[in-house]
Parts: structure tokens; C-alpha cells; sequence
């Protein structure tokens, strides 16, 4: 794999974490208020910022960085204290997250640099954010904007030209009988550097008498400042480091400075003194003396063991080689690297493509397992048959867990709503609150996939047209607060999601008025409060009185419909007028494999789906050539599917009628045989059957053999418009 | 594979411009005709084949080929020669095209053959230019003529034959397609 490869691979993950953890980061905002305890999440948002800009200058995205920068430093001030939580401050960084979100995916689409017109909008909203820095006492700590140097200022006192590294040096009582002359080390040092400050100390220098002329009793302090590191300035010391003591410690003002560097590291080394190198903030060797110190301790101890091994952050700070603050940064780090580790053990990310591949074949396998299960029956031999038996039963748990792979918790798509339930309520000028529940129900991906748009008419639709003012809410002598509830659950076999408000409820009245005036129901049908309600999911229809930019222009509902069943899905309305509104989604909980009913016409073998069925009947022989029977005193339309598939065979004597039901309207279709349930595997047909009409899919048999799948709702409407079998208004006709 | 593919569909836009390589020869109504071997994938027993309602003559319906649904085209009928007649010898050769519409991806189709004759080697100089007429098919099916045998071969061009943007046009039924006026 060539360098650019590898690289455009780490910015597909940086793209796909960077994404993850703005939404994150969102959610963390919008509950940011209502929480009690704040302090984990703006921990968490900081670190999703954090994290964020310390990738995207990975990748040399300096746009991202610095504008990611600022809105760190506004949650390092929030995290610190020093701002305070605040509606203002929420609704300052929520557009933020939006812009960082928006510069990520410019660079999806292959834009690395910035965009003017972009960052115009980003230097707007850091504008706004800067309000926040700057009015708070002194600009202090939360300003780490620009330029290192204010900070030395502002937290190393004064103008003092400080040094940023603290050496202690005891030379050994040798050291001038080994040629080594203390000074020129010094001298050596300065070319690495300036010497702020040095005191000598000389507390070891005995009286005069006692003292060995040839024996260095000198100690410095040197207070140096220098852009080398701190390997660099241990090794001036090299030829001495055997027999004296050199301590090279970074000053206090450094040492957030190292802080900070720890926490950058990329989480791939785990043990502490390794972060310590890493940062700089330890030299190797310092850490192998430390290691052997361990090691010695060890071996003195004995028995002891392991137990009573002294910790090596222990060790590097009593033998002054690193900070306390920055051993603890680093152990902070080491147990952060430790959660991630234990985390990702839980999960993998898989490609989604490599999961479909493997539903695909577990889908083949399906199959043919039914084709060996059908031959093995054919043999009568009870040794087969029993293993046959056995792999079948294998080959169901298989599928069932291969499609349980596919499934994810719904609570993702819910959160999503908490942004736009505070927006919009915004933009209404009404108070509504947004209580999620069954958020951890699972369903297939590619439904979640598909159910967001129509969740999100459901969720517009009830706050602007269910839930009342606060005026109104007042009046009727309910809660100011209006409230809308998202919730999720399995019942049987599918997943129900429902969107409910305590709003107004549904007018039937209203409903039915509008219906009448648009010619959609006649003027004395009776119906049932299911049917009427089932009239705003009607194209075009709307009873608000006002249009707002929200909805109201009766477009939607029926949109929400189609998508809802193109999922093979269905809507509920339950509505009480003044308490409020429930729309409940019946949702399949794959797209994969559906339950199917397989009849026979002719040669031909076709596959219903199971729940669109209501009952199979067989046909009356008086029908001839009727289009219609009497079902239990209702007109029950017919569709003869031998003619309209032009399956040119004899009929048999007795033929059956499959009774669908799609959107309220009934139908029967009249088939040969009936032959029983199946579990379908959803094939896709080319695109060459792209423009017939009736047909949802195909499937393979245990046969082997290929059998389409009907598509009852397009059939229905099919034979609708072709000869106006169905009335339109078929829903009157099974009130009535 | 796609890049060869991808020259022998983009033939059609050069005329009669058949490149010398290996064809796999077969016989459709009495006529022998021709294929690039690069675009033929495998070649099955004619059988277990499902018809699919409201399509034109020329598709015969889709075959269960190892999983996958493949739909089935009668060359003869696609060519308006009449529907082929299902005999002994009877054949599918499954073809992959290159989808003519968005994303260009891969498509296999089966084609129904009376009987499938040999692969052969075709040099350059055997290919002559299309007639305009007079081979009874639509000239922008036609890649080339090679001489074989002392009888012309009709060299096929695939991306045209089996234009599936085609193919799927010409199904749409005129009440199909009324509807989708409106929708």
C-alpha cells in the first residue's frame, strides 16, 4: 500500500471519528443544560474538540484547526470554570459544531484547503465565540490563542526573561581528577542555549584546611533557556553523568506545557514511562536508571515480590527526574489509553458493503439449504433427514445472527431530534421538550437509514401544527411546556416507533370537512376515526390555516407515507382531540428476508408478502366472469392474475382467492394453488425490470428455481388506473 | 478486466472498428454470430428459467445463476427475427455489460443461442466494415464482418445489443409510461 493510500485511508477514519464525535459533541451540548452534574459532559465535548483539531493537523487541515482551537479554548474557560453555562453559550457552540461538521465534509469532497466564502462564515462564529473569552475578568489562561509567549507572561510572572528549564547539577568529588572541568560544561551548555540564571552552591565546600584542591565539591543551579530538548541537554553532561548527579527538570511554567503534550500523544504506548519519554518530559536513560532502581528494589526485597515493586511514576519523582503534575498527566494518560483499549475490544467497525456481502451468502445459504432439505425428503431416509434437520436448524441461527449484525440501536436517529426540537421550537416561539425512550430498540441499518426523513416530517408536523402555544397550552390549562415523546419498541417481529405530542389532537371534524370539500369523501360516508385519520396522509392535504416555512402546505404526510411504505411499513394514527397525538410506525425489521406466502398460477410460482395478506378463500364457482365476489357481504374487487401475467394455461377446476389488504383497500387475487408459507430472500431485479409494474423483487427456491415477488400496492394501483377495477374510494365501501 | 471492458464498449462510438482477439462463435437462426471472448463470462445448459410478465418478446424472463437473478434475452427476438425455439442443444451464454446509465456497473445478461460453436482466433484482416444493410439486424449491433470458413461472421457489439437503458425503455408499456407522466 503506496504512502497516499494509507494516508487517504486515515482520513476516511478521521472523517467517519470526526463525524461521530461532532454528533456526540452535539448531544453533549443539548443536554449540556438540563443535567445536573455538567462537568462530564463539557469534559466530553472538550475532548471530542480536542481530539478533532488534534487529527485534522494531522492531516495538515489548518482551516479545521484553527477554528476547532478557538472553540477549545471557549470550553477550556467552561471546563475551568471560568464561563459558565449559559443558553447563550449553548446556542453560540451548536453552530460551531455545525461549521466544523461542514468543513469536514468539504474535505470529503476533496476540498483540503479552505473555502473563503466558508471561512467568512467560521470568522463570524468565532466572532461571536470571542464574547465569551473576552469579557471574563482577564483574558487569563482561556486565551491560549495565539502565541506561547502570553502564556509564559501571564502564568510565569513578569516580564522576567525566565528560563524554561531548571538544571541541578552535582558535579562528582572526581570530576576534576578525571579532567573534567565543571565549567567548560557550562560553557558548552551556553552554546545550547542562554543562561538565564545560575547560583552556585558550595555547601559542600569544607574549611579550607580539610579541602582537597583536586576534588570538585561545586553544585550549580541553572535556570537555562533553550529551544533543545531535554535528551539534547542531558547530553552535554554525558562524560560526567557516571559519577555526578544531573537533574534536568522543565520549570513550573513548562510543565502544563508537558501536560498537554501527554495528552496529545496518540494512544499507542501504554506503558508510563514510554509517555514520558514520548513527551519529552524524560530521557531514556533517565528511564532505564529508574527501571534498574525498580529492578534493585526488586531483587532487595525478595520475597516481597511484585507486590511491593514501587511504582516507577513513584521512583521518577523522588529521584527528581520529572515532576509529580507531569507523572500524573501521564498517568491520567496511560488510563485513558487503557478505557480505549477496553472499549475497542467491544466493538470492531466493520464495513458495512463486507456485511452485506455476508447476508447475501448466508441468504444463498438459505436456499440451497432448502433446496438439500426438499431433496432429502424426497429420499425418505431418516439418517438425512435427521441431519438435514439439524443443518437447517443451524442455517436459521446463522441467518438469524448474521442479521442481527445489522442491527443498531435507534436511539442514534432519535438524538439526532434533540437538535431540531430545540431549533424549531425556537423558531416557533414555543417551549417544547423532547423525551426520548426505548432509544437502545434495535433495528436493520438500512431502515434507520431510510427512517430519518419521515421521523422528521412526524416531528415538524406535531410541533407546529400539534403542540399549541404556550398562550393556548395555558388555556386548556395544561403545562406551558409542551412535550414530544420519541419512542421505540419490538412487537412481534417488527419495530414500532412512535412519535407522540400532547398537543390539540386531530379534528375529525376539520378532517372530514376538508375531505368532503376536496371531493376525497362523500358527504355523508360514515367512517371510522382509523379512516378518517388515515385522510392526512392523502396527497395534498392539509386542514392548517396558516402556511408556515415548517409545514401546513400539505405536502409531507403523504410523503412520509410512501417512504414509510416503500419500507414495507404502515402509520397508525391515535389521536384525542385537546390530549394529543400519537403516530405509530410499524416498521419490518429487516429488508433483507420477509416473510412470504408462495401461491401457484399456472407453472408459475409467486410470493405475496405475508403481512399484506388478510385471508385465502377459495373462489365461489357461480363468480364466472365477475369481477368481484361477495366477501361476507363486502365487495371484495378481483384481479385475475392468470390474464394479467399472460400465463396462457388452462385454469384448474378450483381456483383460490388471496385476499390482500394495502392502505385500507382490499383486493383478492385469483391464483391456482396456495402453497404456504416461506422465508423469501429478497433478490433485486436487474434494471431492465425497472419500469414493470407489480413486481417487488424476486426470490430463489429451494428448487433452484427464480419466483418474483408481488408488489400488492403497485399492483393494486396498477389495475386501478388501467381499468378502473378498484373504485378509488374503496375505504367507503368497506364502511359502509 | 474493466478497462477491456470499458474499449470494447466504447467501440460503438468509432465505426466499424472490430479489434483482432479471440470470439466465441455461435449459431442463431441458421446465422453465425460472434462475441468478444473478454465479455463472456460462462456458458450454461438452457433450463429452470422464470418468465417475468409485461416485458417485451425479447426478454424470456431470469434464471437462478448460483444465487444471483440474471435475466435472460432472446437475441432472435431482440434482432426481430422471431422468438427462438428451445431445442436440444439450446444455450445461454451469460454476458457482462457495463450499464450504460449512472454508476456504469456491471450487469450480467444471458443471451438465448441456438447452439454455441468454438472460440476462435480473429486477425485483423479478416474483419471487414458492417454493410449498411443487408444483414437483417440494425447496423449499430453490428461490430465488423470476419470472413471464417468461406461464410461471413457477424462480429456483435455488445454495449449496443444489450443496451439494458434500452432494453428497459423499450418495456415500459404506454400505460406504464403514462403513469409515469404524473408520478
Amino acid at each position: 500500500m503506496s504512502f497516499d493510500e494509507e494516508m487517504r485511508e486515515a482520513l476516511q477514519t478521521f472523517i467517519i471519528e470526526s463525524l461521530e464525535l461532532l454528533q456526540d459533541m452535539e448531544e453533549c451540548l443539548l443536554s449540556l443544560e438540563d443535567g445536573d452534574d455538567p462537568t462530564e459532559r463539557v469534559n466530553a465535548i472538550f475532548r471530542a474538540a480536542h481530539t478533532i483539531k488534534g487529527s485534522s493537523g494531522l492531516f495538515g487541515l489548518d482551516h479545521i484547526v484553527s477554528f476547532t482551537h478557538v472553540v477549545e479554548s471557549v470550553l477550556d474557560a467552561l471546563r475551568d470554570g471560568k464561563l459558565g453555562i449559559s443558553p447563550e453559550l449553548v446556542a453560540a457552540l451548536l453552530p460551531c459544531c455545525d461549521h466544523i461538521a461542514l468543513l469536514i465534509r468539504n474535505v470529503v469532497d476533496g476540498q483540503l484547503d479552505a473555502d473563503p466564502a466558508i471561512s467568512a462564515a467560521g470568522r463570524e462564529l468565532i466572532d461571536e465565540l470571542q464574547q465569551f473569552l473576552q469579557p471574563g475578568s482577564v483574558a487569563e489562561k482561556a486565551v491560549t490563542v495565539s502565541e506561547k509567549q502570553d502564556i509564559l507572561e501571564a502564568s510565569g510572572g513578569g516580564t522576567m526573561d525566565s528560563g524554561n528549564w531548571h538544571l541541578s547539577l552535582r558535579f562528582g568529588p572526581d570530576s576534576l581528577r578525571d579532567g573534567m572541568d565543571p565549567l567548560s560544561f557550562i560553557r558548552y551548555l551556553s552554546t545550547l542555549g542562554s543562561i538565564a540564571q545560575l547560583t552556585t552552591i558550595a555547601e559542600n565546600m569544607p574549611i579550607a584546611d580539610q579541602m582537597d584542591p583536586e576534588t570538585c565539591y561545586l553544585g550549580f543551579e541553572i535556570n537555562f533557556k533553550s529551544g533543545a530538548g531535554k535528551e539534547e541537554i542531558e547530553g552535554v553532561f554525558e562524560f560526567v553523568r557516571e559519577t555526578s548527579t544531573i537533574r534536568i527538570l522543565p520549570m513550573d511554567s513548562e510543565i502544563d506545557e508537558f501536560i498537554s503534550l501527554i495528552k496529545e500523544l496518540p494512544e499507542d504506548e501504554s506503558f508510563l514511562g514510554q509517555l514520558l519519554v514520548k513527551s519529552g518530559a524524560l530521557t531514556k536513560r533517565e528511564l532505564e536508571d529508574a527501571l534498574n532502581l525498580q529492578g534493585e528494589g526488586d531483587t532487595e526485597d525478595g520475597g516481597q515480590a511484585a507486590k511491593s515493586k514501587q511504582p516507577i511514576g513513584e521512583i521518577l519523582v523522588e529521584q527528581q527526574v520529572v515532576q509529580q503534575p507531569i507523572v500524573s498527566a501521564a498517568l491520567d494518560k496511560q488510563k485513558q489509553i487503557k478505557d480505549n483499549k477496553a472499549r475497542e475490544n467491544q466493538s470492531i467497525r466493520v464495513d458495512a458493503e463486507r456485511l452485506d456481502i455476508l447476508i447475501d451468502l448466508i441468504g444463498e445459504l438459505v436456499i440451497s439449504s432448502a433446496g438439500v432439505n426438499l431433496r432429502a425428503l424426497e429420499t425418505r431416509e431418516t439418517g438425512l433427514l435427521e441431519t438435514t434437520g439439524e443443518m437447517m436448524r443451524l442455517v436459521e441461527e446463522v441467518r438469524d445472527s448474521a442479521l442481527q449484525l445489522r442491527m443498531v440501536p435507534i436511539g442514534t436517529t432519535f438524538s439526532r431530534f434533540q437538535r431540531v426540537v430545540r431549533d424549531v421550537s425556537k423558531e416557533l416561539g414555543k417551549d417544547i421538550e423532547l423525551i426520548i425512550s426505548g432509544g437502545d430498540t434495535e433495528v436493520d441499518k438500512s431502515v434507520v437509514e431510510k427512517i430519518g426523513d419521515p421521523l422528521m416530517h412526524l416531528v415538524r408536523n406535531s410541533m407546529d401544527h400539534g403542540i399549541e402555544t404556550a398562550d393556548l397550552r395555558r388555556q386548556r390549562s395544561k403545562p406551558a411546556r409542551g412535550s414530544l415523546r420519541l419512542n421505540a419498541y419490538h412487537a412481534s417481529g417488527s419495530i414500532v416507533i412512535e412519535v407522540s405530542d400532547d398537543g390539540g389532537g386531530l379534528n375529525r371534524d376539520r378532517i372530514l370537512e376538508k375531505a368532503v370539500e376536496r371531493g376525497l369523501v362523500q358527504h355523508n360516508a360514515v367512517m371510522s376515526d382509523q379512516d378518517v385519520y388515515a385522510l392526512i396522509f392523502e396527497p395534498g392535504f392539509s386542514t392548517a390555516q396558516q402556511v408556515s416555512n415548517l409545514s401546513g402546505r400539505g405536502v409531507g404526510m403523504d410523503v412520509v407515507k410512501r417512504n414509510v411504505t416503500a419500507l414495507r411499513g404502515r402509520i397508525e394514527v391515535e389521536s384525542q382531540i385537546g390530549m394529543g397525538t400519537t403516530m405509530r410506525i410499524h416498521l419490518p425489521l429487516t429488508l433483507a428476508i420477509i416473510d412470504g406466502f408462495m401461491v401457484g398460477v399456472g407453472k408459475s410460482t409467486f410470493v405475496i408478502p405475508l403481512d399484506q395478506i388478510l385471508e385465502c378463500v377459495a373462489l365461489p364457482e357461480d363468480t364466472g366472469d365477475r369481477e368481484y365476489v361477495d366477501l361476507r357481504g363486502e365487495v371484495l374487487p378481483l384481479i385475475r392474475l392468470r390474464p394479467l401475467f399472460e400465463i396462457d394455461c388452462e385454469p384448474p377446476r378450483r381456483e383460490n382467492i388471496v385476499v390482500v389488504e394495502y392502505a385500507g383497500n382490499k383486493a383478492g387475487f385469483i391464483v391456482d394453488q396456495l402453497l404456504g408459507e416461506f422465508q423469501t430472500v429478497i433478490k433485486p431485479l436487474s434494471k431492465l425490470f425497472a419500469h414493470i409494474k407489480g413486481v417487488a423483487g424476486s426470490t430463489i427456491l429451494g428448487s433452484g428455481k427464480v419466483a418474483l415477488i408481488l408488489d400488492v400496492p403497485s399492483l393494486l394501483e396498477y389495475v386501478g388506473s388501467k381499468n378502473a377495477l378498484v373504485p378509488p374510494s374503496l375505504s367507503q365501501h368497506s364502511a359502509q | 478486466m474493466t478497462a477491456m471492458t470499458k474499449t470494447t464498449d466504447q467501440l460503438p462510438a468509432k465505426q466499424h472498428t472490430a479489434a483482432a482477439g479471440q470470439y466465441l462463435t455461435f449459431v442463431l437462426g441458421g446465422e453465425v454470430y460472434a462475441l468478444g471472448i473478454l465479455n463472456i463470462k460462462e456458458i450454461i445448459d438452457y433450463g429452470n428459467l422464470t418468465e417475468v410478465p409485461m416485458m417485451p418478446a425479447f426478454v424470456r424472463g431470469v434464471i437462478n445463476l448460483r444465487g444471483s437473478v440474471v435475466p435472460v434475452v432472446d437475441l432472435a427476438a431482440r434482432f426481430g427475427k422471431g422468438c427462438t425455439k428451445i431445442a436440444k442443444r439450446t444455450g445461454i451464454v451469460i454476458v457482462e455489460t457495463i450499464a450504460d446509465s449512472e454508476e456504469g456497473n456491471q450487469q450480467d445478461i444471458g443471451i438465448i443461442v441456438d447452439a454455441v460453436n468454438e472460440v476462435v482466433d480473429i486477425s485483423q484482416q479478416e474483419i471487414e466494415p458492417p454493410p449498411s444493410f443487408g444483414t437483417g439486424i440494425r447496423p449499430d449491433f453490428i461490430n465488423g464482418m470476419a470472413k471464417r470458413d468461406g461464410r461471413f461472421v457477424i462480429l456483435l457489439n455488445v454495449g449496443r445489443v444489450l443496451s439494458v437503458e434500452e432494453m428497459s425503455n423499450l418495456s415500459r408499456t404506454p400505460l406504464n409510461s403514462e403513469e409515469h407522466g404524473d408520478g
